[in-house]
């Protein structure tokens, strides 16, 4: 068999296999897979963006609220149907990235950081007191929420979109340029690398994909608020997964995501020490496995 | 939204300027850090918000006024300090500027839902006995424990600013933070003046902490907007110095206080985001100054 092709069938056997989940196992499953898959879209956005182009954003909650806003307005006022609202998820976080870029993009490195996490604040406040959206309160969706192996499947499709855009920017030439923005960005400039350019599509991708994710939890929940929906807590999960399972590889969003959903799992019924037990393994992997635990399993220079 | 009055205004002003210096004493923690370890500390907010939670335990066990346990609070929080930047944060030092920041993302995490874990998520404030007490005439007054946390703060600042600027120990924190291994070939023991930084930022923080539990009520969560507020004083101040981180609270707030005002409460921590922001985009070098 040819090498190239062997991870792609085994990509579309694993898809089949996760489509054909609700089929074997109950709700508690399917709504496990719905969350695991969730963190996987945030995860495999976050790592394009932080992994390798060396962007380090704390601005996950704005997007995933962002999403779960207009998946909500767009289902209540506009009537629209679910692919309709989840592509609008997509866009609004999309295009909101791509307004707040042309100011954060004239912030480097750990600034950058800092500037993720004041905006996303900044946006989540700003949602509390705004009464044209319901202010502190939320939206209540109008429509039926979906059974939850819709759901699933509706996630699944999502996960499978970011695993088909990362591979595809991963493999063209344009991978290249990413790194060179992440390894040093003045020396990628001199080389003609437009850094600006790369940092903003990346940005805008990983946007639109958090978007998505942020729609699917509007869509599970029938109610949103701004203190869930922006909450830190997705900032929180998606760093945690991707610094755990491998920081600029292309298994270790996935690895992270088994491994976390695993901790949540085990922690059922002490959720108040799950954030806690999270950030040890976060502390912990930062020290003894900075290029997360994928580089212990796959034993080769992680940085591919 | 209608135009305040002149009166309103000044009142204001006023409150911005006494919680401006209790803005600027919970920022000063987060300039040395930045300025002196080169560490941006993300766990700054909740290093506030355990002083906050310190004084209250304090206050439980013994029942004494908490304007009185506040320095022992703040003792509390820099003893945490020394283990925190010695065993946690140096050791990850080596593997780039990364692995600080998202070492202290996790130690927030852990921090804050400890707290959640430990005492609850419920909302908490510190009873001074002065809270209803205001000074001042007609139109312009403040509550008494605005004005006593506000002295306090000055003085803290004051303290901090001659023993960084005057004192043989703050020439060693200085030689530490600008030459490191000019510092180290001399006999100064770089790494101990880092962990002692740390700690002092830690216990400054804590104080901090504690007065503004006095001012406003505070929630295991509050450690956020407690950090996000600290990079705001800082940047319109400057890293560092404690002069400027002074001036940058005053100025926020002013800024708060004159926004809330005018926009309505809610919009407090917003305008300083906002300002945050911009003042970043506009001096996108700002935070470290020379050194990136």
């Amino acid at each position: 068999m040819n090498a190239a092709r062997k991870p792609l069938l085994i990509a579309a056997l694993l898809g089949a296999l996760l489509y054909c989940l609700p089929f074997a196992l109950g709700p508690y499953w399917q709504q496990l897979g719905l969350r695991a898959l969730q963190w996987l879209t945030l995860a495999i956005a976050w790592n394009l963006l932080a992994g390798y182009c060396g962007q380090v954003s704390l601005g996950t909650g704005a997007f995933v609220g962002l999403g779960a806003y207009a998946c909500a307005l767009s289902g209540n006022q506009l009537d629209a149907p679910i692919p309709v609202q989840l592509a609008l998820a997509g866009l609004v976080a999309a295009g909101f990235a791509a307004l707040a870029s042309v100011a954060l993009f004239r912030l480097r490195g750990l600034y950058f950081t800092v500037g993720t996490l004041a905006l996303a604040e900044a946006l989540r406040i700003l949602m509390v007191n705004l009464r044209t959206f319901g202010g502190a309160s939320g939206v209540v969706l109008r429509a039926a929420t979906p059974a939850f192996h819709q759901l699933y499947w509706l996630a699944l499709a999502i996960a499978a979109l970011a695993v088909l855009l990362a591979e595809l920017l991963l493999r063209s030439p344009l991978s290249l340029s990413l790194r060179a923005v992440r390894d040093d960005e003045d020396v990628a400039l001199q080389m003609g690398v437009r850094s600006f350019r790369v940092k903003f599509g990346v940005f805008v991708l990983a946007a639109f994909l958090m978007g998505l994710a942020g729609g699917l939890q509007a869509l599970k929940l029938g109610v949103i608020e701004p203190y869930g929906a922006y909450g830190m807590s997705w900032t929180i999960d998606t760093v945690a997964v991707v610094i755990i399972g491998g920081l600029g590889t292309r298994m270790g969003p996935l690895l992270g995501t088994l491994i976390y959903v695993a901790l949540s799992e085990a922690l059922r019924n002490l959720p108040e020490l799950h954030g806690a037990v999270a950030g040890v393994f976060l502390l912990l992997a930062i020290r003894f496995a900075p290029r997360g635990l994928w580089s212990l399993v796959a034993r080769r220079p992680a940085h591919g | 939204m209608a135009l305040p009055d002149s009166a309103a205004l000044l009142q204001a002003l006023v409150s911005g300027l006494l919680i401006g210096a209790l803005l600027a004493l919970a920022a000063l923690g987060l300039s040395l850090v930045v300025g002196i370890i080169r560490v941006v500390n993300l766990m700054h907010g909740e290093l506030v918000v355990l002083g906050a939670y310190a004084a209250y335990a304090l206050v439980q066990l013994t029942g004494l006024n908490p304007l009185l346990l506040a320095p022992l609070a703040a003792l509390l929080v820099a003893l945490l300090g020394w283990p925190i930047e010695r065993y946690i944060l140096q050791p990850v030092a080596r593997h780039g500027a990364e692995a600080p920041l998202l070492t202290t993302f996790a130690l927030s995490i852990i921090l804050q839902n400890l707290l959640v874990f430990l005492v609850g998520g419920d909302t908490r404030a510190l009873d001074s006995g002065l809270g209803a007490r205001r000074l001042g005439t007609g139109a312009v007054s403040a509550p008494l424990i605005y004005v006593i946390a506000a002295l306090v703060a000055l003085v803290v600042c004051a303290a901090v600013h001659v023993l960084i600027t005057r004192s043989d120990f703050g020439r060693r924190i200085r030689a530490s933070a600008e030459q490191p291994d000019d510092a180290a070939v001399v006999g100064v023991a770089v790494r101990r003046y880092y962990a002692l930084t740390f700690m002092l930022a830690a216990g400054v923080s804590g104080l901090g902490g504690a007065l503004l539990g006095m001012v406003f009520s505070f929630t295991p969560a509050a450690g956020v907007d407690y950090l996000l507020t600290g990079f705001a004083v800082v940047v319109l101040g400057g890293v560092g110095s404690v002069k400027g981180t002074l001036l940058g609270g005053l100025g926020l707030g002013v800024a708060e206080s004159l926004g809330a005002t005018v926009l309505g409460d809610g919009y407090r921590l917003f305008i300083g985001l906002v300002a945050f922001l911009v003042f970043l985009m506009l001096r996108p070098q700002g935070l470290f100054g020379r050194r990136t």
